[in-house]
């Protein structure tokens, strides 16, 4: 469904973002793309959602290659941006309708779908998001979390069949963070293809996805199974998404791999 | 259960049919512009800071004499009144940008584009004898006798002069000296060395703070809005009309404010917490070495030098 074909980003023309990156997500896969702070891992969902271009490589949705060209095109627009939507890390620069309502019926507006069908939609999605209560409410008097879930809902309206999650659960009381892994296993099940960007190791555990390890190098280091991926220590430790930490238990000092996901375990 | 609460709408395929190509192209919309232009002013930033950090002629100078230097060098840009000794230091210049390893193309395309604009096109008229009397090079107009209007005469021949042209050309070449030696301090001094060269001229620290905060915001400010565009192109199917596109614009200036608003009463909140009371230090500037005593000296007899061509 995505094939990026040795994807390469450059900001500002010479700091590497990028580099060498293939990778192949196929239809109804959970996919996470893991690596610490500035590896790359926002600037490949934009890739992937066409927002900006890569300065070598290519891109491909389901065999079409997406590029400059192709995002001016309106017919080849209305295809891609109905089927990818993205949930940004930061929900304020995503919000930018009068209200909740608004937001959620934006979407389905820009496909031209009817009014009561448009409605229909906003109104099962809220329910769903359990947001019903806010709808008249607007963006900038919510929370966080609830921010998080109207923005998740602005794109869910507009049905897209890939769903991109940038750091879905950053900085997310343990509640709305437990019910968003729900929400994404819930709608994986029902058909839509999930690609997330993360270094919350529980996260990557908790979705069992297919993970891509970026380094910080920029380059995709491996790509496999969750446990594949989280048992390798050396790979964690290389890329450091995980570190050795000493610490003191009474007069007893202890050195051990420690991250805030599983490997918090003494050796003597 | 989350997985029974899943809208049915959910469930469905998108409507649209695979791309049909020949439907008409987008054009780059007037937003679409305003936030390249922002992109490209963090480029900029970027590109000064990587210039300034870089090893070179002019990057091994202790600020403040680079700030003298430019103080210097434009007074006596403003003060030479031949073409030829406007060309020598423009050479100089140029040698000194060679040194420094700036990409001198692309500085002199921006320079020259200024000075077009403010140099060469707005003291054009200038060099008609409408506004100033002497030796006609070539006629433009000519009217079958001189009229005498208010505090205006007009005469016969319409045309270009000699004194004319020659005072555009100085406009234009003293517009890319300055511009010239502006743009190789900046692009030679990392942006906080500048601040503390300032001190030199006694700016109070308080005014220092100021000009460093307003300077880092304008480049969080120029990352949100991109960011806040990215967010709308991403959900964007269709074409927005004009008046849809400014009122998003309005709404995204009132988020913003906002923003800007709280993150100010965070920043003052983070000064309190280190200690701020009312009054602020700088932290004072390293000692000048012997080798930016030499360079400032060199520079000011070559300074003198051409003064004295």
């Amino acid at each position: 469904m995505i094939r990026l074909e040795n994807i390469s980003y450059h900001y500002h023309d010479n700091i590497p973002a990028l580099t060498g990156i293939d990778l192949e997500i196929k239809e109804g896969e959970r996919f996470a793309i893991i690596g610490a702070n500035g590896t790359g891992k926002t600037t490949l969902l934009q890739i992937i959602n066409g927002l900006i271009f890569p300065s070598n490589g290519k891109f491909f949705f389901q065999g079409k290659e997406v590029m400059r060209q192709t995002m001016k095109d309106k017919g080849f627009v209305r295809f891609f941006r109905e089927r990818v939507g993205y949930v940004f890390q930061d929900s304020d620069v995503q919000l930018f309708c009068p209200t909740v309502l608004d937001e959620l019926l934006y979407g389905p507006l820009q496909l031209e779908i009817g009014g009561k069908e448009a409605m229909d939609r906003a109104f099962e999605t809220m329910k769903m998001l359990n947001i019903e209560h806010l709808k008249e409410r607007p963006t900038y008097m919510l929370s966080g979390g609830e921010k998080k879930k109207v923005a998740i809902g602005s794109v869910l309206t507009m049905n897209p069949e890939v769903l991109l999650f940038d750091e879905p659960t950053n900085g997310l009381d343990p509640k709305t963070e437990c019910f968003l892994v729900e929400l994404m296993i819930a709608l994986n099940e029902a058909g839509k293809t999930l690609v997330i960007s993360t270094h919350d190791l529980s996260l990557v555990d908790e979705l069992q996805a297919t993970v891509g390890v970026l380094s910080e190098q920029h380059r995709l280091e491996k790509t496999g199974s969750a446990a594949d991926i989280l048992s390798d220590e050396n790979l964690l430790l290389r890329v450091n998404l995980i570190h050795e930490h000493i610490h003191r238990h009474g007069d007893r000092t202890h050195k051990h791999i420690h991250s805030h996901y599983l490997f918090h375990r003494h050796d003597s | 259960m989350l997985r029974e609460r899943i809208p049915t709408f959910l469930l469905n395929r998108p409507r649209s049919d695979p791309p049909q190509f020949e439907k008409g192209r987008w054009s780059t919309p007037f937003l679409e512009r305003g936030i390249d232009r922002l992109a490209a002013m963090i480029k900029t930033g970027y590109s000064q800071w990587h210039f300034s950090t870089m090893k070179g002629f002019f990057q091994g100078i202790d600020a403040r004499v680079k700030i003298l230097f430019l103080i210097f060098f434009v007074i006596l840009v403003s003060l030479k009144k031949e073409i030829g000794s406007e060309i020598l230091i423009g050479l100089t210049i140029f040698f000194l940008m060679l040194l420094s390893r700036l990409e001198v193309l692309q500085l002199y395309k921006r320079i020259f584009s200024f000075a077009l604009i403010f140099g060469s096109l707005v003291a054009l008229p200038s060099a008609l004898n409408l506004f100033r009397e002497g030796e006609v090079l070539f006629t433009l107009l000519s009217l079958s006798t001189p009229y005498e209007f208010w505090i205006y005469s007009i005469p016969e021949r319409i045309g270009v002069t000699r004194e004319g042209l020659y005072g555009v050309g100085m406009m234009t070449l003293r517009i890319i000296n300055s511009l010239s030696i502006t743009f190789l301090v900046l692009y030679t001094t990392p942006f906080p060395q500048i601040i503390k060269a300032l001190k030199v001229f006694k700016l109070p620290d308080a005014a220092l703070i100021v000009i460093t905060l307003s300077y880092k915001y304008l480049f969080l400010f120029a990352g949100t809005v991109e960011d806040m565009h990215l967010a709308k192109k991403s959900r964007l199917i269709r074409e927005i009309p004009r008046r849809e596109g400014r009122g998003w614009i309005a709404g995204r200036i009132v988020l913003i404010f906002r923003k800007t608003r709280s993150r100010a009463e965070e920043v003052f909140k983070a000064m309190l917490c280190r200690g701020f009371s009312d009054s602020i230090r700088i932290s004072e500037t390293s000692k000048m070495r012997q080798r930016d005593w030499v360079t400032g000296a060199a520079l000011f007899l070559a300074g003198c030098l051409l003064l004295w061509i």
